[in-house]
């Protein structure tokens, strides 16, 4: 008891120690002056004139401003999927079982807050460009619903709807397509890769669009989404199920 | 009036919360098993984290802030999804540890025994 009250002492007083330090000399301090890249970035995302039309700067900054980075980003988490897949060998899909799953109480409560994760994702993503939020976000709170479903109801579950890994990548591979056409289509125009404003309209129908910050935000909400859903299945499929594949590929 | 009436009404809720957020503590510290400290974890969820968000959501209400509708609807439907899943958090942690026999227990009643 001793030796623990004494080490929480020193804990305690070597924080209140560094807390000191760090007030004193105002290295926390946050800064008084803008900078200028965040200036322009407030300033012109919406009102000025190399406007993203986006109320939401981050949306802005992400698809457009730096809209090249984001593509290289997502190009890095689909390799990600691929070699994760090329890792774990699944070329095939374990064969359909029974599951078990688990209790009554848990299955209906589960289809309940599955049904709200959906909407709410799909809110995440299509109000991206208006309100926090965006592709990435909705599609990681989209990909929750299958890593509810997988131990609650067991994987074959989503076996038997034929959600597969292989159909799910294909699902990500076509997503990107369209993120890839979405950036390149102002090229046959003669405007630079990436354009947003200038080649797609900023509303539709009355409604505030943003361009392609819309369609790069669906399109990476699948991406995402499905690509989530196909690391989960295959991480959670059975050790002698990776196992007996190896073995048929080692003969 | 109605809305400093509602206002303190919500932090007294708030600070509700907070003593039953002690309490949760004191029964994880305290409590024997992995069964009533399971209790005593759903209380500082329930009771914690459900009633401190109503809390909110009324002293947003009660006070003149701009978008303070909005602000009590995001809390009040936290508080509905926690007060949905809190509870079957906990009764699935209880039924896989009680199928899983990784808890060491001596039940008073087993009703859950007596059907299998």
């Amino acid at each position: 008891m001793g030796r623990r009250l004494l080490g929480l002492v020193f804990v305690y007083s070597l924080a209140l120690a560094l807390a000191l330090v760090v007030y004193a000399t105002g290295s926390l301090q946050p800064p008084h002056e803008i900078k200028r890249l965040g200036v322009f970035y407030v300033e012109e995302t919406f009102f000025g004139n190399m406007t993203a039309m986006s109320p939401e700067a981050v949306t802005a900054i992400v698809w457009d401003y730096r809209g090249l980075d984001t593509v290289y980003e997502t190009a890095v988490f689909f390799l990600a999927v691929v070699a994760g897949l090329a890792v774990f060998r699944v070329s095939k899909t374990p064969p359909l079982k029974r599951g078990v799953g688990l209790t009554e109480i848990s299955r209906t409560s589960t289809k309940i807050v599955a049904a709200l994760i959906v909407v709410v994702s799909a809110s995440i993503a299509l109000h991206g460009h208006l309100t926090p939020g965006g592709g990435f976000q909705g599609g990681s709170t989209l990909a929750i619903a299958p890593l509810l479903v997988i131990p609650i109801f067991s994987y074959y579950a989503l076996l038997a709807r034929r959600l597969t890994p292989g159909l799910l990548v294909t699902l990500r591979g076509l997503a990107l397509t369209a993120i890839g056409l979405v950036a390149l289509l102002p090229v046959f125009k003669g405007l630079e890769v990436v354009t947003n404003i200038r080649f797609y309209p900023a509303y539709i129908l009355g409604q505030l669009v943003s361009g392609s910050l819309l369609l790069y935000n669906s399109s990476e909400y699948i991406a995402v989404a499905s690509g989530f859903a196909a690391v989960f299945l295959y991480l959670s499929f059975e050790e002698e199920f990776h196992e007996e594949e190896r073995g048929e590929d080692h003969e | 009036m109605t809305s400093d009436l509602v206002f303190w009404a919500g932090v007294v809720v708030v600070f509700v919360g907070g003593v039953f957020d002690f309490i949760a503590g004191l029964g994880m510290l305290r409590f024997p098993n992995f069964y009533v400290r399971l209790h005593a974890a759903t209380i500082g969820t329930i009771y914690g984290a459900v009633l401190p968000l109503i809390g909110v959501a009324l002293m947003a209400l009660g006070s003149p802030i701009p978008n303070n509708t909005f602000i009590a609807g995001g809390c009040l439907a936290t508080a509905l999804v926690l007060f949905l899943v809190a509870p079957i958090g906990s009764h699935l942690l209880a039924y896989a540890a009680h199928k899983a026999r990784a808890v060491e227990w001596s039940p008073v009643v087993d009703q859950l025994g007596e059907e299998e």
